[in-house]
């Protein structure tokens, strides 16, 4: 635990962030350090949906890189709040992390990483028996999942690089909420759905909180946020600038 | 072209000192007492290790080798003037060869000549063992024409060496699921493989399978000499000489059904075609001749002939078409069991500083190489330092991707690892041996042979490496078995089948030799039999390089799924990034030799920190 750190963590955070720094080297040119993450302090706790605003390159989406890990921070502490207690992801070893990615806690990233030539149906299957679901529960689950995102069940089978960027993004959305984990990382996960599908999507996102998972989310569309979030966080320069409930939020942006 | 013609009617010269000689001279002995000694020097060893194929000096024989010259050296070896010598040459004592050579024993030794077998104490035999009961107070001695039961699978003298210094016989396995698979039956009728004692396999050779049960805890002596080969080997009385058969494809002697010898009428004896169209007459003569004197125990002899072995169609394997895979548990016979772990270590495989210098100097001359000197050239010795101080461990259920650009050193390590070339340093443990307790680096290449077989797979990146081109894809799957203990043919094609199923290789192509099969089949079927053992450590080295795309693909989600549906520790070398994002949870990142960077793959992928990774995922993003 950051003990140099003033804030301390609440006793039902799922998620605390303390002072956590994230910046680049890109050594092909000449070393040059592109700066992302300033030292950013946050807590999600259980059933809560935390929006994370803010302009383009604030940072959002590498603060839920930097706590999936798929970018390494420079500094700081994630801690977890797992079945097994809190666990510290920024020193975690490679493989306890691999395997708590699975089961403890989910990322839905914008674009689908599917493996190459699978269906939805086996993708969003794969997650499921992560979570703990048999080989037959899991397709149940998958099926369920796909059927309320509404993707056609003839495109079940078919690989995912050929469909649609909204068919590729319900079937992401499927995979991440599937079983669901304690802890959601949602980065833009509506942005290229047709009104219709929209809405659905943002109903099985907001029914999760009521399953007691607790969501950190990136959206740019504030009609979403105001939906969803119960609290939102401005973030700018990667630093928490702001944050509050939607409605003192988005007054203050207007 | 010239021809000389001898004049052989009136002897002249040298001809006729020759002959002037030979009258004066008592028999001389044909061996002097060093050959005889060297000959009963092997004899000895070859009775104290039954079945295993004594070298020993081989001396020139009055007879061409080939003909019989390492049978007569050791019935001159170990002959003396108070025993009595038949010799037999197809069964027939009175044939050219044999009254020749039993005419130079008894008259260069001083023994006894007989053709009755009773009578005899030392029965020189090409072909055949006499019908007559043998008791202890015979010698068998055998002309041998191939000694070697592994010559027809294994060309290289020091690699058969080998093989029956470890009781490694798969090999010899494969070669009879081959036959059984192709002719649906054995057909080897000479030379059939017996296990002797339980510990060498030997050849029968020159003997029929009708002959084979005859050696099986046998009164008399067997000695069977192989001049030419220079070999003498053993099957001392009361020896267990076990045909090589599969559980459930029964051991079958010749026979002719309702064939009957036209001179004595008997129907238990070995026959041979006796002119006239199915006709048949006793291979052995001097039964035959004893048979019809009525000067023969014919009801001691029906209870020796292999009447029991007698081939039965019914219960031949090609004949029962049972369904390949769909399996049901009652008929499945049980595979042998599998160590199963409790407790020990989290890894399944584990490596410790693994390093690898070839040329001079050894760990000296890793000093000035690496990334940061930008060579894997020693600048003290000139060796290359192919990989250093590389240490990893992977667990079950886990794949781990090693990856660089060629020559970066990774395929090094697997070699290291697997043990297709020795470490320079570095340890290596596996889970599955003695809980992880032993290092494995310093095993005997005995037992790490056989690590091989159930412990740690490999599947290289060129399939004719893992597999034997020429034979069947449920052969070579079978070799993997066998050699792992499988001696049942049903439940090794079985498993074959369901392996082949599995990776997708269509089962009418289950018996075809492996040469005609593309490349990407060939690859599925180095994983299936990889995968045969389900061994707990799988190393895949660049699985799917050499592939055109579409198959490469094709391979690579096959992996993929396998890797997802095991418990199976996996290490995946390869380039290609795309390889190593599909398999892989974490990676090391390698470059001239030395790790620069670890993680979680896609971690490396998206935030890769060191120079070289950056480059690397800069090309893989075309």
């Amino acid at each position: 635990m950051n003990t140099n750190h003033p804030a301390s963590e609440p006793q039902d955070a799922v998620l605390s962030v303390r002072a956590l720094y994230k910046s680049f080297t890109l050594h092909s040119i000449d070393g040059r350090t592109v700066p992302s993450l300033h030292g950013v302090d946050l807590d999600v706790r259980t059933g809560e949906h935390v929006a994370l605003a803010g302009p383009s390159g604030a940072g959002k989406s590498s603060l839920l890189r930097c706590v999936h890990r798929t970018y390494l921070p420079d500094s700081g502490s994630v801690r977890l709040r797992t079945a097994a207690g809190p666990v510290e992801l920024t020193t975690l070893g490679d493989r306890a992390m691999a395997r708590l990615r699975g089961r403890e806690f989910g990322y839905v990233s914008q674009f689908l990483a599917a493996p190459p030539r699978t269906g939805p149906l086996e993708v969003v299957a794969a997650t499921a028996r992560r979570r703990g679901l048999d080989r037959a529960e899991a397709r149940q689950a998958a099926a369920a999942a796909l059927h309320r995102l509404n993707l056609d069940e003839t495109l079940w089978d078919v690989d995912c690089g050929v469909l649609s960027g909204g068919e590729r993004q319900r079937v992401n959305l499927a995979a991440g909420t599937v079983q669901p984990p304690r802890l959601l990382l949602l980065d833009e996960p509506v942005s290229a759905l047709d009104p219709a599908n929209r809405e659905a999507a943002l109903e099985l996102i907001d029914s999760l909180a009521g399953q007691g998972v607790a969501v950190l989310a990136v959206f740019h569309d504030m009609d979403a946020i105001r939906q969803l979030a119960s609290r939102v966080v401005f973030v700018r320069d990667g630093r928490i600038a702001r944050q509050g409930t939607p409605a003192q939020m988005l007054e203050a942006a207007a | 072209m010239s021809t000389t013609t001898y004049d052989t009617a009136q002897p002249s010269g040298i001809g006729a000192l020759v002959a002037e000689a030979d009258a004066g001279s008592p028999p001389a002995g044909i061996l002097d007492e060093d050959a005889k000694r060297e000959i009963r020097r092997a004899c000895l060893a070859a009775v104290c290790v039954p079945g295993y194929q004594v070298p020993f000096g081989s001396r020139e024989m009055p007879v061409a080798r080939g003909w019989g010259s390492g049978g007569l050296q050791v019935t001159l070896g170990v002959i003396g003037a108070d025993d009595t010598v038949k010799v037999i040459d197809q069964g027939d004592d009175a044939g050219v060869n044999a009254t020749n050579l039993r005419r130079m024993i008894a008259r260069t030794t001083g023994c006894g000549e007989s053709a009755d077998t009773r009578e005899a104490t030392v029965v020189q035999t090409r072909h055949r063992v006499p019908e007559e009961a043998l008791t202890d107070r015979h010698v068998l001695v055998y002309q041998v024409p191939v000694p070697e039961p592994l010559r027809g699978v294994q060309k290289s003298v020091a690699e058969c060496a080998r093989m029956h210094a470890e009781g490694d016989y798969s090999a010899m396995w494969v070669s009879l699921y081959e036959d059984i698979v192709r002719n649906g039956m054995i057909t080897a009728s000479t030379g059939y493989p017996v296990l002797v004692g339980g510990r060498y396999v030997m050849a029968t050779s020159p003997i029929p399978r009708w002959d084979v049960p005859r050696l099986h805890r046998a009164e008399q002596l067997n000695l069977f000499g192989a001049g030419r080969e220079k070999r003498i080997y053993a099957v001392p009385p009361h020896t267990e000489v076990r045909p090589l058969t599969f559980d459930d494809v029964p051991f079958e002697v010749e026979h002719e059904p309702g064939g009957r010898c036209k001179f004595c009428g008997s129907d238990d004896v070995y026959l041979v075609n006796a002119g006239t169209e199915g006709a048949f007459a006793c291979s052995d003569t001097e039964w035959c001749a004893r048979v019809q004197a009525a000067d023969a125990d014919t009801a001691a002899h029906r209870e020796r002939a292999p009447l029991a072995l007698l081939p039965d169609p019914a219960a031949r394997a090609g004949r029962r078409a049972a369904p390949l895979v769909r399996k049901t548990p009652a008929d499945d016979a049980p595979a042998p069991a599998r160590r199963t772990r409790t407790g020990g270590p989290e890894w399944a495989l584990r490596v410790d500083g693994i390093g690898k210098v070839h040329g001079a100097g050894g760990a000296s001359a890793v000093p000035g190489t690496g990334p940061e000197h930008g060579t894997a050239i020693s600048p003290s010795t000139g060796a290359v330092v192919a990989a250093w101080d590389v240490s990893f461990d992977v667990a079950p259920g886990e794949a781990l991707g090693l990856i660089g650009e060629s020559g970066s050193g990774k395929s090094t390590v697997l070699r290291c690892v697997i043990g297709d070339e020795p470490a320079t340093a570095g340890q290596v443990h596996l889970a599955s041996v003695d809980d992880g307790a032993s290092e494995v680096l310093a095993l005997p290449p005995a037992v790490r042979r056989r690590l091989r077989i159930d412990s740690m797979a490999v599947v290289y990146q060129d399939p004719a490496a893992g597999l034997d081109l020429r034979v069947s894809a449920g052969g070579n799957i079978a070799e993997r078995l066998t050699a792992a203990g499988w001696r049942g043919y049903h439940a090794i094609r079985r498993r074959a089948a369901e392996l082949l199923d599995r990776v997708e290789v269509p089962l009418s192509r289950m018996d075809d030799p492996v040469h005609t099969f593309s490349g990407g089949m060939r690859q599925r079927v180095q994983i299936a039999k990889a995968l045969a053992t389900e061994p707990p450590v799988l190393l895949l080295d660049e699985p799917t390089t050499g592939l055109d795309a579409s198959v490469a693909a094709g391979v690579l989600d096959l992996l993929r799924s396998l890797l997802s549906e095991r418990d199976v520790a996996a290490v995946v070398v390869s380039h290609d990034f795309s390889v190593i994002e599909a398999l892989t949870d974490r990676t090391l990142v390698m470059q001239t030799g030395r790790v620069v960077e670890q993680g979680l793959t896609d971690q490396l992928f998206h935030d890769p920190h060191h120079p070289y990774t950056q480059r690397l995922v800069a090309a893989a993003r075309r």
